[in-house]
């Protein structure tokens, strides 16, 4: 594969980021995972230009996920966003104002978001 | 303008947060500092100030718990002449004179809710007018809150408005109370001790000497660093830590104050800086620290001291150290016959023979 399929997932629940880890992993996407927005940031600007796809949780210690994606549509604007939410509408309305492409409510189907990512980053099965 | 306090601190949430600071300063994302009071919420607002590019321009302070609602408002927004009665003149509001630079908003948790819904309503349109004014003022100021209180439970008890609360809350900086961090207290006490030396340069006053360094390091600060801070500007005067001692109030109940591995941490930075062990063995709950002793030599510095921590092997120091007890111990009950100590201790004779020269095991000379 020339361009392997690369994923950060972020999520403060270990159980929720392990799940989207086998999974995506199974489904041949490479995945790096972080517990929070802060260490997400840390590995995007160690590696710029390097992940396709964000999915990130919103309600989060230090930088929530409505400060990454902000911040990954300022500095990594080729990035896709997926944002994930389980506290009501706030967050998710925020994410959107963070030009999130797309905004999903937890829970989550994970079939669904797969080939929602599939399509934001033009990923064909093989 | 004073010069700005440099954000002390050794331990590890300290260091995270610098880290979070240098990370995030130049985002210009709205940010909520949360702590106990006199934690330095208002010294890393201003540490992200400066690091921002936002440093040539103002750092506006408003104190949101200090103001009756009216003048808070007219204080944030402005007003144009007339606007109310005693409205002489036209007066500009903090989200004017913190343009292209920071308004810092102080204890946000006071805030009437009738000034939140405005809040909200100017941070969503990036737009406010003055107090009497129908012109639409755009705002490009970077928003950092601070607060010591509970936000969420405002938000149960409908003191708070949720929307606010998320708005502001995009990214969060807890600072723990110092208490939770005494390997702090070492650098802050340092670093206040000189400052006021140089504004009270008669003073005979002494340096705390390692007792009395763990005795700081032990107590729970209520009022955290800010307490601390005024505990050192009196040692200035009263040069007696005792007396400084006996003015504090009673540390509270064993649950709240330091645990033993707090206590661990403050010895490491203590023995960071040179400064003699403290005497643990005087604290209660520190069994931990004379258990680990046996094991590591704990007065030296603590980087090296973390190369000299290796779990792998103090595992066979300690399990060396308590088999060796018990192989003695089964030796002396069988009157040093090996054969039936290797049968007790399920180990092959070969095994016990190899291990007994290995811990220098030996009968007692008879
Ligand atoms: N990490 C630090 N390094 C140096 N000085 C500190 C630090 N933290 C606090 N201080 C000092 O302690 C005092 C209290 O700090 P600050 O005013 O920032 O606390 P605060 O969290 O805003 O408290 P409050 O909730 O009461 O407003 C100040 O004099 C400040 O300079
Ligand atoms: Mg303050």
């Amino acid at each position: 594969m020339a361009n392997p399929a690369r994923l950060l997932i972020v999520d403060d629940n270990e159980d929720i980021l392990s799940t989207f880890y086998e999974f995506f992993n199974s489904f041949g996407y490479e995945v790096k995972t972080a517990v929070d927005g802060f260490a997400a940031l840390k590995i995007l600007r160690d590696k710029p230009n390097y992940f396709l796809c964000l999915i990130t949780d919103l309600v989060m210690p230090n930088i929530t996920g409505v400060g990454l994606i902000s911040i990954v549509k300022n500095e990594f604007p080729d990035i896709k966003t997926i944002a994930m939410t389980g506290y009501g509408d706030h967050p998710g309305a925020l994410a959107s104002e963070a030009r999130a492409d797309i905004v999903i409510f937890k829970p989550v189907d994970l079939f669904k978001i797969e080939r929602k990512v599939a399509e934001l980053i033009g990923r064909t099965e093989d | 303008m004073i010069s700005p306090t440099p954000l002390i601190g050794v331990s590890i949430p300290m260091l995270k947060i610098k880290e979070l600071i240098n990370h995030v300063a130049k985002t210009c994302l709205n940010i909520l500092i949360t702590g106990e009071t006199g934690v330095g919420k208002e010294v890393v607002a201003h540490s992200l100030y400066a690091e921002s590019d936002r440093s040539e321009n103002n750092f506006v302070k408003i104190n949101c718990a200090a103001l009756p609602e009216t003048l808070l408002e007219s204080e944030l927004y402005g007003y144009e002449k007339g606007a109310f009665t005693g409205a002489h003149k036209k007066r500009y509001g903090k989200f004017l004179t913190a343009d292209k630079g920071v308004l810092f908003l102080d204890e946000i948790g006071d805030m009437p809710l009738a000034l939140q819904s405005k809040m909200l309503h100017v941070l969503q349109s990036g737009e406010f007018s003055p107090l009497g004014s129908d012109q639409d003022f755009k705002t490009d100021v970077w928003i950092i809150a601070a607060t010591n209180q509970c936000l969420e439970k405002n938000i149960k008890n409908k003191t708070f408005r949720e929307d606010l609360f998320y708005r502001l809350n995009i990214i969060k900086i807890d600072i723990p109370p110092l208490r939770k961090r005494p390997e702090d207290i070492p650098a802050l006490v340092e670093y206040y001790f000189k400052k006021y030396l140089s504004k009270y340069p008669q003073t005979q006053a002494q340096r705390p000497d390692s007792q009395t360094m763990a005795r700081l390091c032990s107590y729970h600060w209520p009022g955290n660093v800010r307490q601390l801070q005024n505990c050192i500007k009196k040692q200035m005067v009263l040069n007696s830590w005792d007396k400084i001692f006996e003015e504090l109030p009673d540390n509270a109940s064993p649950s709240e104050t330091s645990s033993s591995e707090d206590l661990f941490q403050a010895q490491l930075a203590g023995s960071a800086m040179h400064s003699p062990a403290f005497p643990f063995d005087n604290e209660p709950g520190n069994q931990r620290m004379r258990i680990i002793s046996e094991f590591i030599d704990l007065s030296t510095s603590s980087e090296k001291l973390f190369e000299d921590i290796s779990l792998k092997k103090i595992k066979k120091l300690a399990s060396d150290k308590v088999e060796k007890e018990v192989i003695t111990f089964v030796l002396e009950k069988v009157g040093w016959n090996r054969s039936k100590a290797a049968k007790i201790l399920k180990v092959s004779y070969k095994t016990l023979l190899y291990k007994m020269s290995e811990f220098n095991v030996n009968p007692p000379i008879s």
